[in-house]
């Protein structure tokens, strides 16, 4: 505060008053203003707070530095340091008769008068007042006065000339002996005590920072610095200091006291002051001079300071509490973030600094954020059904359900989806079919019943189309089933009858019966299909059988009877009225297969558009369609056209088409763009088996991605069960072992010959030794016959399984096999903590930690556990189940 | 305990008449502040000032101030090793300016019982040791009779500092006491032949004002405005010296201070172009002048 530049405090124990400090002291009342018309005399200090001036105290001239009295007390005593080093304690209350009234007009004054440049109350003694000046030949430049003693005046009137201080005497409160006088020839720039004693002062003096310890005056410890200005204490952490010199600031560890922690970057003009926040850790505020801004350091993130060479980091950030320049600024001492600054021309603001916020994205769903003391959670309101429409909750669901898993009957992973996702049916149906024709062919090869079709199932219908043109067609007309069939022409080759298969209307490739497809189809309640299919292979009379089966049927729709009354007037004469009617109305038929039927009826030979392009009909059915009533050309431009579509789309009934093949990992790449869905992606590309699609660096990408996705769930489970299902499809990506128990004496891996013994489990056969409980005692190296190490807590050479440890009877001991066969497995495995290396069976280690903390190594007091950072996870499937 | 050095160097008016009626006074500041003139005499060397500063622990009386307090650690040793100083009290501190060219001589011997700091640019830092070992010989104690004549004038004087910030309200009279007043005050009060000498010195060193004055011109200053001691302690003068001393003697400053010392008697010490002052409490002006001129009587 030097010159006329005003200063600011907060009173300490009321929380609505402050001091502006320049000539004279100004006290003032904060108010909240409600309203937005001021009182009169009051100053608008925000939008919410305004201030009125309660007192003015000029009786101090020269003043240097205030500091407001810790205790409580309702009138307001300040310490005023004077610009001839006196200290004196005045009030800016109006009520005199309080309990502090002896102490206002108090004055203490040192031998040889100098600037006070700083005073700091001792926060546990409150009578105790330190002061620090500047500097004198002889005299000391740390005076500790305590404000209770009483004034002297055998030493001051009766040995002692008082020639120059005579007219100070009147009042008898003048005290000029000091509790303490440290810092002899030296000069002191500030001070403040140190909250780990009633005893320790920390001063700036000159060119050194220095710690006094009263309780042996004589001993000081001290650093050579410049930054001795401003010396303050980090109210939450005690053994931090800060103190500046010019446009630095130095942040110090007073348990490693010989340079400074460090040192915030340098600010072009001086500082003038430096203050920790009062109300939250680790914040400090730094002002300029001739600035609008302060600038605040944020080391909440500050490992403890000592020990770590690495530097730590700091949130630098500023802000802007008014326009004008600031002369200077105060804490709130309970309001959290909140000061007020006071500018040269004395207008106040009062300004909360607001806290960076925080946010933290869980995966799954959940949103926090933190700002300040308060933590939000969000939740998106209302609408609950978006969350679960979301691809991540789906995914989630799905994983727990065990999706994709299903690898006897593929079709039903749709099931485990949910069965919603029309989709997701005809790609696992797909995939079934595929898989089931590669069984088929496998089996057929075994009986020499020929046919080279088998890989080329993998590849789609528009290859296997393909791969038919020209060479193998046979045409015939029809001679159908129905009476009146007449022209329909039909197309029939080897590939097209596989093709038929891959879309699931026939069993087997030469076998051309619908029946069974029909008849499932049936029993689904799928009678529109049903119908449609029928009549699609010419059996009109199985198709209206069909329809009023499905009227007459619990669930089906009456109107299905008059569908089939309308089928059953067909008549291929081409005028019609009958073809006349159907072409025009069947347009109002909401069921897509009913439109269809009427389209295929009515349309002309040849020319089917109305069933091809019937977009709601399932792909596989318009495919199967197509492959039975079009010729080589037209079915060509169809497949080609309809897998463009798909791909584009990223339709999965599209699979049908391109198969597993690149084709299909771009049809898939589109999908997994439009969904997000790599799960699905995943599942299904695994299928793609011994082919290069899964060396498609997109399946790769998609695969770890899934990977992670559970992982980042913690569905450690379902994900060793993915590993597992992916590397019985995917041989290569089977992990190599990366982890080895090496033997103490040989150095070689005991695993070494495991490996080699057919019934060790893949993967984790290097852990356990003895996976099989048969095989009962492996408990030397296989390298070198030496015992292997004990397990630290039932003394027994590793590789014994847990449940032949003695101490269970015999019969006991083989329930416990049957019962905990799988978890004993595990039991036995070798398991060590990295830091101290003792360790033992995984079970015993487990079962001890939940209790212990420490070691189960006497004498060694390792916290095993804790350094385990994973070790404490538990797999979010168990925390749901 | 640390030693600080910086560079200053020693320069002083040249009797002038003209410009400056009567009084003499040296000037520390920085060589290249005032322009060379024909009026200026330099002396003809740059001299650092060393300071002492209690950095280590310190003194546990207080009592011995100024240059009592240095006198065995400091003055003592330079004047045995024939090292010429310069001293300069303030109400702050005391310097001792030592020629730059004694500078390893003046580390080596105070090298034992200080550590020297050299201030750069503000900072502090250890300085290097310039590693002459040749040419010392084991000092003699030798006693060191007073050689210059003594005088004390009969004015008292007072020792005080003041706010910086309220030193443009004083400024003319500064002025006024510095350049102006003496030649008046010559006609009406006397000379030196009174016993009254007209003495006062005012330093600026790092920010912080010294002065030094009689009585009566301190009862020219406004009240409250000098930094004084509580109480309210005078101080008497012994000027050494008939001839100017020069700056190649040495010992002086050792002649005076060691029998203070011994005598635990507070002094200020102010070596001036011409003469050296000290200036010692008045109570204690009669025994300090009968112990010096007995160290004088030795001499002969």
């Amino acid at each position: 505060m030097s010159g006329s530049k005003p200063d600011i405090l907060w009173a300490p124990h009321h929380v609505d008053r402050f001091v502006v400090c320049d000539s004279e002291l100004s006290l003032y009342h904060i108010d909240s203003a409600v309203s937005s018309e001021l009182k009169a005399g009051s100053l608008r200090l925000s939008e919410e707070t305004t201030a009125t001036l309660l007192s003015i105290n000029s009786d101090t001239p020269y003043m240097k530095c205030v500091a407001w009295y810790p205790k409580y007390d309702p009138e307001c005593l300040l310490a005023v340091g004077q610009a001839n080093g006196r200290v004196v304690l005045t009030s800016l209350g109006q009520d005199h008769n309080s309990k502090s009234k002896d102490l206002i007009g108090k004055e203490f004054v040192p031998k040889h008068a100098r600037q006070c440049n700083t005073l700091a109350w001792n926060p546990l003694d409150s009578n105790w007042l330190a002061a620090g000046l500047d500097k004198h030949r002889a005299d000391f430049s740390v005076l500790i006065w305590d404000i209770s003693s009483k004034y002297a005046p055998e030493t001051a009137v009766a040995t002692e000339k008082v020639r120059l201080s005579a007219g100070d005497a009147e009042a008898g409160l003048v005290v000029t002996k000091p509790l303490y006088e440290l810092g002899q020839n030296d000069a002191c720039l500030s001070l403040c005590w140190l909250p780990r004693d009633q005893k320790l002062l920390l001063a700036g003096m000159h060119r050194n920072l220095a710690i006094f310890d009263l309780r042996n005056t004589s001993q000081k410890i001290f650093v050579n610095t410049k930054a001795v200005q401003g010396v303050t204490v980090d109210p939450y952490f005690h053994d931090r200091v800060a103190s500046f010199y010019e446009g630095q600031v130095a942040i110090w560890d007073l348990r490693k006291f010989e340079k400074p922690v460090l040192t915030l970057t340098e600010q072009p003009k001086p500082l003038t002051k430096v203050a920790w926040c009062p109300t939250r850790t680790g914040l400090l505020a730094t002002l300029t001079r001739d600035s609008n801004i302060i600038r605040l350091y944020d080391m909440q993130h500050t490992p403890t300071p000592i020990g770590d060479e690495t530097e730590p980091t700091i949130i630098e950030r500023s802000v802007q509490p008014c326009e004008n320049y600031i002369a200077s600024f105060a804490w709130h001492p309970t309001s959290q973030n909140r000061m007020v600054v006071v500018t040269p021309n004395r207008t106040m603001s009062d300004f909360t600094v607001f806290e960076r916020i925080s946010l933290a994205w869980s995966p799954v769903t959940s949103l926090m954020w933190a700002c300040g003391r308060h933590l939000y959670e969000c939740t998106e309101e209302g609408k609950a059904s978006s969350l679960e429409k979301d691809i991540a909750t789906k995914m989630r669901l799905r994983a727990l359900s065990r999706y994709g898993l299903d690898t006897e009957q593929v079709w039903r992973n749709h099931l485990l989806a949910g069965n919603e996702d029309p989709q997701l049916k005809s790609l696992w149906y797909t995939l079934h079919y595929i898989l089931y024709f590669i069984v088929q062919y496998t089996e057929d090869m075994d009986q020499k019943l020929t046919g080279n079709k088998g890989p080329l199932v993998y590849t789609g219908i528009k290859s296997i189309v393909k791969s038919s043109l020209g060479t193998t067609e046979n045409l015939r007309h029809s001679r159908s089933g129905s009476d009146r069939q007449a022209d329909i022409i039909q197309y029939l080759s080897e590939e097209r009858s596989l093709a038929l298969q891959l879309c699931g209307w026939i069993k087997k490739g030469t076998d051309l019966d619908v029946e069974p497809f029909l008849n499932s189809l049936e029993q689904e309640g799928d009678w529109e299909r049903a119908a449609a299919v029928a009549l699609f292979n010419l059996d009109i009379r199985r198709a209206i059988q069909i329809l009023n089966k499905g009227a007459s049927s619990g669930k089906g729709d009456l109107n299905l009877n008059v569908v089939a009354m309308a089928l059953s007037g067909y008549t291929d004469e081409k005028n019609s009225l009958w073809r006349e009617m159907c072409s025009t109305l069947r347009l109002q038929l909401n069921n897509p297969y009913l439109c269809a039927m009427f389209a295929f009826l009515t349309s002309e030979s040849g020319s089917y558009d109305g069933v091809l392009y019937e977009n709601n009909v399932a792909v596989r059915d318009r495919v199967a369609f197509a492959c039975k009533f079009l010729n080589d050309a037209q079915l060509n431009r169809f497949i080609e056209k309809l897998t463009n579509e798909m791909k584009e789309a990223g339709n999965l009934e599209g699979i049908l088409l391109t198969g597993l093949t690149k084709d299909g990992v771009d049809l898939m790449e589109s999908y997994v763009d439009r969904t997000g869905d790599v799960q699905t992606a995943s599942y299904c590309m695994l299928q793609g088996s011994p082919s290069d699609v899964l060396k498609d660096e997109r399946v790769q990408y998609w695969i770890e991605n899934y990977r992670n996705l559970l992982d980042a769930w913690r569905f450690w489970h379902k994900r060793a069960e993915f590993d597992i299902h992916r590397s019985k499809l995917d041989p290569s990506s089977k992990p190599l072992a990366q982890v080895f128990v090496s033997c103490n004496f040989c150095g070689k891996s005991i695993s070494y010959s495991c490996s080699a013994i057919p019934h060790q489990g893949r993967g984790f056969s290097q852990y356990g030794v003895s996976g099989s409980p048969t095989k009962s005692k492996v408990t030397s190296c296989p390298g070198c016959r030496k015992p292997l190490p004990r397990c630290a807590l039932c003394l027994i050479n590793m590789g014994t399984p847990v449940s032949s440890c003695p101490g269970g009877s015999k019969s006991d001991e083989k329930v416990d096999l049957s019962k905990d066969k799988k978890l004993a497995q595990f039991n036995n495995w070798f398991t060590w903590c990295h830091n101290c290396r003792h360790g033992g069976h995984a079970g015993h280690m487990l079962s001890w930690f939940r209790d212990h903390t420490e070691c189960p190594v006497s004498a060694c007091s390792c916290k095993c556990m804790q350094l385990d950072t994973t070790g404490n996870l538990v797999p979010a499937e168990t925390v749901q189940a | 305990m640390e030693l600080n050095l910086s560079a200053l160097c020693l320069k002083a008016m040249r009797d002038n008449p003209a410009a400056l009626p009567g009084e003499r006074f040296g000037m520390s500041g920085c060589r290249k502040e005032l322009p060379s003139s024909e009026h200026l005499s330099v002396a003809d060397a740059t001299w650092l000032a060393l300071n002492v500063v209690s950095g280590g622990g310190g003194f546990s009386s207080s009592q011995p101030i100024g240059v009592t307090k240095i006198a065995k650690s400091v003055i003592a040793p330079l004047a045995d090793q024939n090292i010429s100083v310069f001293m300069l009290s303030t109400y702050q501190t005391d310097f001792i300016l030592v020629r730059e060219r004694d500078l390893p001589f003046v580390m080596h011997t105070l090298a034992a019982e200080f550590t020297i700091l050299r201030v750069v640019n503000g900072e502090t830092v250890a300085a290097d040791d310039f590693g002459v070992t040749n040419g010392f010989v084991k000092p003699k104690l030798v006693q060191r009779p007073v050689i210059h004549p003594l005088s004390s004038p009969s004015n008292m004087f007072c020792v005080t500092s003041l706010d910086p910030d309220t030193l443009p309200t004083v400024a003319t009279l500064l002025m006024d006491v510095m350049f102006y007043s003496n030649g008046v005050k010559d006609s009406v009060v006397g000379n030196e032949d009174s016993g009254h000498i007209r003495f006062f010195s005012f330093s600026l060193i790092e920010g912080y004002i010294s002065l030094v004055m009689d009585v009566q011109t301190q009862q020219r200053f406004p009240n409250n405005l000098l930094f004084t001691s509580a109480s309210g302690e005078l101080w008497k003068m012994v000027r050494i010296g008939g001839q100017p001393l020069g700056f190649d003697e040495c010992g002086i400053v050792a002649q005076i201070s060691e029998p203070l010392a011994a005598a635990d008697i507070p002094a200020y010490y102010i070596s001036t172009f011409k003469f050296d002052h000290a200036l010692v409490p008045e109570e204690n002006i009669n025994g300090v002048v009968n112990a010096l001129q007995v160290s004088q009587a030795e001499k002969h």
